[in-house]
């Protein structure tokens, strides 16, 4: 019977040892995914923008439109000086995407021969989310100077309240890069747990029932497919979520205080 | 030749140049009605709930942890995991009001 464990999914293997400095830096699967986003976006788009024509052909036309979305989305929530961050918010958004769409084949020739979604590990979520709140952080302070705590002090707000309000300001400051770590990795976290979970059910009542289990394992079966098209879109929109409160963020640093 | 050419470009370029305002036209309304649409559409409930849960989660986790780091520096007692979670609270139930406000705004088009 085939293993029906929803969570081995997540298991990191080492595919080759490496150590410096007495820590453990070896080459896993999830460190093998990472690579692979990385090679596969490149190569894509160097592929799509290769011709570099007038006309686009539907490759160069897939990748301008990415590049479109993202500007766009960036110039609307951020303003037009956003822009200078335009490089670091396309490549997040890009590397999230890819990864969530590696994630979703269920086999794939990789160590283990199963998919490992990177973005369903909090500790690759929170490096991301960290690096957006300390640019957010430091690119603020370097631009605005003092000017940037205005953003835990709102204005208006009376004398004897206001060292309340800007603790709570401040609390909510740092909770920016928990909150935006936590909701793309229990995303994807859960939605493959349960797609994993429903698969299962079929191996389940086939090894319980027999051919009676084949035929009652249809049910699960719709559901893993409708699972599936969820997956996908689930996949797009945390990495859309995460680029677009990364731009909200990037423009509190342009402009705090409103 | 040219001259013959050009002239019957001229002639033609003239409708042709309106029927290409009406086409930019059209594809400018299409292209609204997509964006329009496409705006609509990343927004399931699950992802709503999700946004707004880790929003208020992470207020209480901060607050709490800030509390708890104070009370370890300066050995008050319970008094400031008490307090930093009240406070954890408030800022988490702000930034689901914040999430909430950029939501809607984001739907209804104004800010």
């Amino acid at each position: 019977m085939a293993d029906t464990n929803p969570i081995k999914q997540f298991e990191v293997h080492e595919v080759f040892q490496f150590e410096a400095f007495g820590l453990n830096l070896a080459f896993t699967n999830s460190s093998f995914f990472m690579v692979l986003t990385t090679l596969m976006t490149i190569v894509l788009f160097t592929v799509a923008m290769g011709s570099r024509a007038t006309v686009p052909n539907r490759a160069q036309s897939v990748a301008e439109i990415i590049y479109g979305f993202v500007a766009d989305m960036l110039r609307s929530t951020a303003g037009s000086d956003a822009l200078r961050f335009f490089p670091f918010v396309f490549t997040l958004f890009i590397f999230i995407l890819v990864a969530n769409m590696l994630g979703m084949f269920p086999y794939f020739p990789a160590p283990g021969w199963h998919s490992f979604t990177i973005t369903s590990h909090i500790i690759v979520t929170a490096a991301l989310a960290m690096m957006v709140w300390l640019t957010v952080l430091v690119y603020g302070l370097f631009k605005n100077g003092p000017k940037f705590f205005k953003l835990f002090v709102p204005s208006g707000v009376p004398m004897y309240i206001l060292p309340f309000v800007t603790l709570i300001e401040i609390i909510s400051f740092i909770s920016r890069p928990i909150s935006h770590s936590v909701r793309l990795f229990a995303n994807m976290l859960a939605g493959h747990i349960l797609l994993k979970v429903f698969a299962g059910f079929i191996v389940m009542l086939a090894g319980a029932l027999g051919a009676a289990g084949y035929l009652v394992g249809i049910l699960p079966f719709a559901m893993t497919l409708a699972l599936t098209a969820l997956e996908f879109l689930v996949a797009f929109l945390q990495a859309y979520v995460f680029a677009i409160l990364t731009c909200i963020y990037l423009s509190d640093a342009l402009h705090p205080g409103h | 030749m040219p001259i013959n050419q050009s002239c019957e470009d001229n002639t033609l370029s003239d409708p042709s140049k309106s029927d290409l305002e009406a086409l930019q036209q059209r594809i400018d309304a299409q292209r609204e009605a997509r964006r329009a649409k496409t705006q609509d559409e990343p927004r399931s409930a699950w992802s709503l709930g999700m946004r707004y849960g880790s929003e208020f989660f992470a207020g209480v986790f901060v607050g709490s942890a800030l509390g708890f780091i104070v009370d370890l520096v300066a050995g008050s007692g319970p008094w400031g995991l008490v307090i930093g979670t009240m406070l954890g609270f408030v800022s988490g139930t702000l930034n689901v009001v914040r999430a909430a406000k950029e939501i809607n705004s984001e739907a209804g088009g104004e800010s």
